[in-house]
């Protein structure tokens, strides 16, 4: 196919079973290139679509950049049934499968550290928002100008304000340094830890503030032990959230050269 | 362990471990009435102006 | 999930609400950003009590006025907050009230 690119999902060992993945990326079938004891995961994808400057354009859509993103997680996660997986991030594209047996070979030391890496691990997600309090919509109840009789109303509304915002403040402390800790902890729970900017608020569907966005690689008495911990930090200044197990594309992903 | 791959999995969390520096994405909204448009916000201009209002 | 909106579609018959909202939304962000000036000053301690009286009440009547407004359009407070997609709400998530 003279017009095709080749889309890589991720890397596994050359005798892990061939992933039951229904289709991939722009539903192109997914099947495996072969390189010495590395496979790669890979979809011929359609070069105009998957040229550098579509490609570009793609990302900026966010409903192309959902569909691509779940498919991409659906043929990671099949391939991830099989033994360990060194995932690739989105929109990894080479030109041919010549040229991904040469990143295999070149980079195969890579690859089989990142598989020994996370073989017999998973990875949990660790969400932490500030609690939501009572006060957060209380201030509707504060009428306006009101009630204590003040002779400086307007100075009484901005000390109100003042103290309102210093509540939220030190509320929002609190829970940042409980995240802190508790971050602390997990990391001596897990193998590995990757820590991630906190999510726009509009897109984790949380008003309160997020302060904790951590990836955490375990292996299952880790994994336990975590889960465990999470749900013991259940009542306080944070509210948790936890997602997993993942397969490790915190801790395996490589930078394409 | 099985791993989850079904549509659970918030896009949010997929978009921090797929993409690397996070997703970048500028919109710009056409305001229409009566399917005709009438005025378009360049929202770069509109977030960058706001968020020099606004101090850390 | 949220998705990019590309079309502002204003509804004739409800056009008044929807403008008002954009509008409001707007008032609204510049309201919160004089509050938390307005505190600021305050704070920094450098203004005679009768400036901070004169302050603090024109605020609170700018808030008075503005929940009278929403209410006339028949909006909540979390309504002020235009979905702009992925780049985000206009007004800080922030424990402003």
């Amino acid at each position: 196919m003279a017009d095709a690119l080749v889309y890589l999902y991720a890397v596994t060992d050359a005798d892990a079973a061939e992933p039951a993945a229904p289709g991939g990326v722009d539903d192109a079938p997914v099947r495996r290139v072969v390189a010495g004891a590395l496979a790669a995961v890979v979809s011929s994808v359609d070069a105009v679509r998957f040229g550098e400057e579509a490609l570009q354009r793609s990302l900026e859509d966010l409903q192309w950049l959902e569909r691509a993103a779940r498919a991409h997680h659906e043929v990671v996660a099949a391939a991830a049934e099989s033994g360990p997986v060194a995932p690739v991030r989105l929109a990894t594209v080479y030109h041919d499968d010549q040229s991904v047996r040469a990143l295999l070979h070149e980079r195969a030391a890579d690859f089989r550290a990142a598989l020994d890496r996370v073989r017999g691990r998973v990875e949990w997600g660790v969400k932490a928002f500030a609690a939501p309090t009572a006060d957060d919509t209380a201030d509707a109840g504060a009428a306006p100008g009101s009630g204590d009789g003040s002779a400086r109303p307007g100075t009484s509304y901005l000390l109100r304000r003042r103290a309102e915002r210093d509540r939220a403040g030190t509320r929002l402390e609190a829970a940042t340094a409980a995240a802190e800790a508790l971050h602390r902890e997990l990391t001596d729970l897990a193998v590995a830890n990757r820590r991630y900017e906190p999510q726009d608020p509009r897109l984790s569907g949380h008003r309160e503030p997020m302060v904790l966005n951590a990836a955490y690689l375990v292996d299952e008495v880790g994994g336990d032990a975590l889960r465990e911990l999470v749900a013991t930090r259940a009542d306080g200044p944070l509210q948790l959230e936890l997602t997993g197990p993942w397969a490790p594309y915190s801790f395996a992903a490589l930078e394409d050269s | 362990m099985t791993l989850a791959a079904d549509r659970e999995v918030a896009l949010v969390d997929l978009l921090d471990r797929l993409l690397a520096g996070g997703v970048v994405i500028s919109g710009d909204i056409t305001i229409s009435l009566a399917d005709v448009d009438l005025v378009h916000v360049s929202l770069r201009a509109l977030i960058s102006s706001v968020s020099t209002l606004v101090e850390p | 999930m949220t998705r990019v909106p590309e079309r502002l579609e204003l509804d004739p018959d409800a056009v008044g609400r929807d403008l008002g909202r954009l509008v409001l939304t707007i008032v609204e962000l510049v309201r919160q950003l004089m509050e938390r000036q307005a505190i600021r000053r305050v704070e920094a301690g450098d203004l005679p009590d009768e400036t901070v009286e004169r302050l603090g009440l024109g605020l609170m009547r700018l808030d008075e006025a503005m929940t009278e407004l929403r209410e006339h359009f028949g909006l909540r407070a979390e309504d002020l907050n235009i979905d702009l997609g992925p780049l985000g709400s206009l007004l800080p998530r922030q424990p402003d009230g």
